[in-house]
């Protein structure tokens, strides 16, 4: 269990054993102890920080050495640097026994109690800083200290552990303290700009300018009180702490807000009440008004043109963070909300025709669901320009996407009402992950099963299946540019591009559809297949293909929800579409692979064996048509599957004779012609895979109408010369052959045996369990027969 | 339970910076060992899902997934148009509770920010893109060598200004000029 300490940057990292580890720490503890610990107890300790942050095993450092790390962390007269490296090396131990001796008490230096509070907070003692912290921050800081550094402690202790400060004697009065200094800090930070530091020396001027009042982003003299949106050339330390204070008020609020109504109750009681005259706002409260107050001017301060591009990204982080903050606040006190939404109105208005600001419409959106009943507003319109434009022409933006289906899965209960705006733009909102597949996905896992009832299946299953055709007709769109309305070409002929075929009248409607920004099944085109086809030029592109790998995973759901709620009727329209849709799929290579109908084609059937006998006309057409065996194999394989399992009296009265023969004489045709013994060039070659799962149907087929039973049997025994013919060697492998003609043999046997085939064929329905491994247990119940019918020699029966 | 600090600068090598620099404690859940062990084990998982979403974006938008061998510029890094996302992680493994992760890649270095799931994801955006260049800089993380393993102090102190104790900050242009000034760096932008 060594340690790895690397000799040189270039060379990799040697083992090194405990005892040499314990030198090397010894010589660094000499340095430390030293009367001026230099360069080289520097480089010491960055070696030694990472050999403890290296090891995967417990790091053992000397008890001693330990100490003496957190004695010279405290010492006021250790050089900066080595305190941060000792406190680094604390902190990568912890949490550690042996740290005992460290304590925040007694430090005076607020950078230092920062750094100590590191190493404190590491080791989980987070009550005892947080109220050191906030017993400092109550009295008045020595010269030259700053409450500056003591703030993110402060914020960091409520984020963790928010019941830490109101631990021990000390409750109420400490949030109170702290309450009062951050209202003040909001409001009353120096609206002069700083001086900067004096730089001495001999050749300085004396100081005799006036300090110069702050200003806003756009340059102009400060209107109003300081923010983080105030420019000044120096800061003053009280504006540092305006800044410190914003930062943190968001959480601040979160965790004490609620518990700010009996705050100001403790503080009733034990302050007098004749204390002063005038409106003195509890400090809870007070605190409130302050942030309300400072959200406003943020939110006025937003409208100025900076004059650093960069504080333009400020200024839209600042509205969003104003228009939360004032949520929580009106939250907590709901006689906020008239103001804040007079207020928000207008800065809606102002804002949604600007892209750029496109991100804060949410947290505003948010406000009004949380809001608009309290205040009897109607906020429709703010909802419906989110919905339909912003997706629409933003999908682009990855930041905004991510936030937006974030709000959606937040928001998810509106989803499930199928009146609202948020339910009828699904299509809009699977715009973001046709474009950003790959951070999304699982966004859209969590999302699809808000959307998914008995109104919007149908509309989905396509959408999913066009899902990288959307990715497609997207980037078309971006490159159609507006203004040449004439790039629709010659509208007698066909386009000659995918941008020409954006306007042109044959496929407008198509594109028009699948870009639409509302749900709208009754609008759906008769077919995308040209749309499809078209599209093909851009099917390798990379944003395609990522989308194209989203949507098995997403499908799988689908199917999975759907059959939780699905009644006979979907279920029907939903094996249709299986089977119509699946060769109408985007070319792209994978794809047709990797989206797998044809197992849920049999999922389906399993829910509602039913069907088999109620869409017996669709199903006959599908399994009849010999090209289906190539273009549609694995659906197919399971269709004809699901005959030979579900078409039974069994599962549906109304099953007849009639209907077995039909079925029968179908798929007997199909095998015919795929197993004629020289095949034309028509035929198709097809998996092995096909004919034995025709073969099998068949027999069972026959095992319910016994009538067929000399029909198949014949059959099968054609199998062995179908097998051996040259024409048929040259195309199947030796395996795949040798399979059929076991699995026809099996067959056969079985068939001598009659009722044990129709035993085996047709289970009663009630052992379900039983039925759904009938293709498991087939191989071996025909095994078994088999050897009942040609036993190995040497092992006949007496 | 003692939640874990996670070492800044260890996990600015791997990628991984985090403005809750500690793991919230959850009742009785973990032990010491859980927490030592969590701590190595989370960067490194975090780093592989932002390399992996890296590539997805650099796939996407048609640009070679192999990053090319970082150069020491000449003139300032331009951040502007330096790839990025955001993702989420579900609650579980590595972290308790869901988290969203804000990365940034620069030639053949990832930087992301893990943040929980109400912070201020704009304000995220803009702290990574302040941070990175920083970090290239005083660290020279660019240049040869691993000797930015052995400068914990200066990935600390400049993560002490602006993330400290894993605080965002709302920093205007004029305010990071003057903590540009204290930390005595010439910020190339």
């Amino acid at each position: 269990m060594g340690a790895r300490v690397p000799d040189s940057p270039e060379s990799p990292g040697r083992e090194i054993q405990e005892e040499e580890l314990r030198r090397f720490a010894a010589r660094v503890s000499a340095l430390l102890q030293g009367p001026e610990p230099g360069p080289e107890a520097v480089d010491g300790l960055q070696r030694l920080h990472l050999t403890v942050a290296a090891t995967k095993y417990p790091r053992k450092l000397d008890g001693k050495f330990v100490e003496l790390l957190q004695t010279v962390l405290c010492l006021p007269k250790s050089p900066e640097q080595i305190q941060v490296l000792c406190a680094a090396i604390l902190r990568e131990m912890s949490p550690c026994n042996d740290l005992i001796l460290l304590s925040c008490d007694e430090i005076q230096d607020t950078k230092l109690l920062s750094l100590v509070s590191s190493v404190l907070l590491a080791q989980g003692e987070m009550a005892a800083v947080g109220q050191c912290v906030v017993k400092v921050l109550e009295r008045r800081l020595p010269e030259g200290q700053s409450a500056r550094f003591l703030l993110p402690v402060l914020a960091n202790v409520i984020s963790l552990s928010p019941e830490s400060l109101t631990e021990g004697k000390s409750i109420g009065r400490a949030e109170i303290a702290t309450c009062k200094k951050m209202a003040d800090w909001l409001r009353y930070a120096s609206i002069q700009q700083g001086m900067a530091q004096p730089s001495g020396g001999f050749f300085s001027s004396p100081r005799t300018k006036q300090p110069a009042p702050i200003t806003e982003v756009d340059g102009a003299v400060a209107t109003d009180f300081f923010t983080v949106l105030s420019v000044a050339q120096h800061y003053t330390q009280d504006q540092w702490l305006n800044v410190q204070t914003f930062s943190m008020l968001r959480n601040w609020l979160l965790c004490y807000g609620e518990g700010a109504l009996e705050l100001d109750e403790c503080v009733t009681s034990l302050v007098s009440t004749t204390a002063t005259a005038g409106r003195l706002l509890p400090p809870g409260e007070r605190l409130r008004d302050k942030a309300f107050e400072y959200c406003q001017r943020l939110i006025e301060q937003s409208n100025r043109r900076p004059l650093k591009k960069e504080d333009g990204d400020l200024q839209k982080a600042c509205l969003i963070e104003a228009v939360t903050i004032m949520d929580i606040i009106c939250k907590q006190d709901s006689s906020y909300v008239c103001r804040a939404v007079s207020f928000l109105k207008v800065l809606h208005s102002r804002i949604c025709g600007d892209a750029t600001y496109a991100r804060a419409l949410l947290p505003i959106a948010q406000f009004f669901l949380n809001h608009s009943k309290l205040a009897a507003v109607d906020s429709d319109a703010i909802y419906k320009h989110l919905l339909t434009d912003i997706p629409a022409q933003l999908f682009h933006n990855p930041s905004l996407a991510f936030e937006f289906v974030q709000f959606c899965k937040d928001n998810s209960q509106l989803l499930t009402d199928s009146s609202s705006i948020f339910r009828q733009s699904f299509p809009n909102l699977f715009k973001f992950l046709a474009w950003n597949s790959p951070p999304l996905i699982s966004e859209f896992v969590d999302l699809l099963p808000f959307l998914l009832d008995p109104g919007t299946t149908i509309e989905i299953f396509h959408l999913l299946l066009d899902l990288p055709c959307l990715t497609a007709a997207l980037d078309i769109q971006a490159a159609a540019l507006p203004a040449s309305e004439k790039a629709g070409g010659d509208p007698a002929g066909k386009p000659a591009t995918c941008l020409e075929a954006f306007r042109h009248p044959l496929y407008k409607s198509m594109f028009q559809y699948l870009l639409r920004t509302k749900s709208a099944p009754q609008d759906a085109p008769e077919s995308l297949v040209p749309l499809r086809q078209l599209l093909g030029s851009l099917a390798g592109s990379p944003r395609v293909v990522q989308c194209a790998e989203s949507v098995p995973v997403l499908l799988e759901l689908f199917f999975r929800v759907v059959a939780e709620f699905a009644d006979e009727s979907l279920i029907n329209q939903l094996v249709v579409l299986l089977l119509q849709r699946s060769d109408q799929l985007y070319e792209i290579p994978a794809f047709k692979e990797d989206v797998v109908l044809g197992s849920q084609l049999a999922m389906l059937c399993r829910l509602r064996p039913a069907l088999v006998v109620e869409l017996s006309t669709e199903i006959l057409e599908f399994s009849g048509a010999v090209s289906n065996i190539q273009s549609k194999e694995a659906i197919f394989t399971h269709m004809v599957w699901a005959i030979g399992e579900y078409l039974s009296v069994s599962y549906d009265k109304r099953c007849t004779v009639e209907q077995i023969t039909r079925f029968f004489e179908t798929l007997e045709a199909v095998l015919f012609e795929i197993t004629q013994l020289r095949p034309q060039a028509s035929t198709p070659s097809c998996a092995p895979r096909a004919i034995s799962v025709l073969m099998a149907t068949l027999t069972k087929l026959a095992a319910r109408s016994q009538d067929l039973i000399p029909r198949v049997s014949m059959f099968l025994s054609k199998m062995r010369t179908f097998v051996q013919s040259p024409a048929v060697t040259s195309v199947y492998c030796e395996e795949d052959l040798e399979e059929i003609l076991i699995r026809a043999t099996e067959l056969m046997n079985l068939l001598k045996m009659p009722s044990v085939a129709q035993f085996v064929f047709t289970p009663p329905v009630a052992s379900t369990q039983f039925q759904r491994d009938v293709n498991d247990s087939l191989p071996l119940a025909l095994r078994m027969v088999t050897q009942l019918l040609e036993p190995a020699p040497g092992s006949m029966p007496v | 339970m003692p939640p874990h600090s996670w070492d800044p600068p260890f996990l600015g090598m791997l990628g991984l910076a985090g403005p809750q620099d500690t793991v919230p404690p959850t009742e009785g859940s973990l032990s010491l060992d859980e927490v030592g062990s969590l701590n190595t084990r989370v960067p490194l998982f975090s780093s592989r899902q932002v390399a992996s979403q890296c590539q997805l974006l650099q796939s996407s938008l048609g640009r070679p997934s192999s990053p090319q061998l970082p150069q020491l510029p000449d003139e300032p890094l331009s951040l502007q148009d330096a790839p990025g996302g955001l993702f989420q992680m579900p609650p579980g493994d590595p972290f308790p509770e869901r988290v969203t992760v804000v990365w940034l890649s620069v030639l053949a270095l990832a930087f992301a920010l893990v943040c929980e799931p109400q912070e201020n994801l704009s304000l995220a955006e803009i702290t990574l893109r302040r941070l990175a260049p920083r970090l290239l800089l005083s660290l020279r993380l660019l240049g040869p060598g691993a000797d930015v393993l052995l400068r914990p102090d200066a990935a600390d102190g400049l993560l002490d200004r602006l993330l400290p104790h894993g605080q965002m900050l709302f920093l205007n242009e004029h305010f990071l000029q003057a903590m540009d000034r204290e930390l005595g760096i010439k910020a190339s932008r």
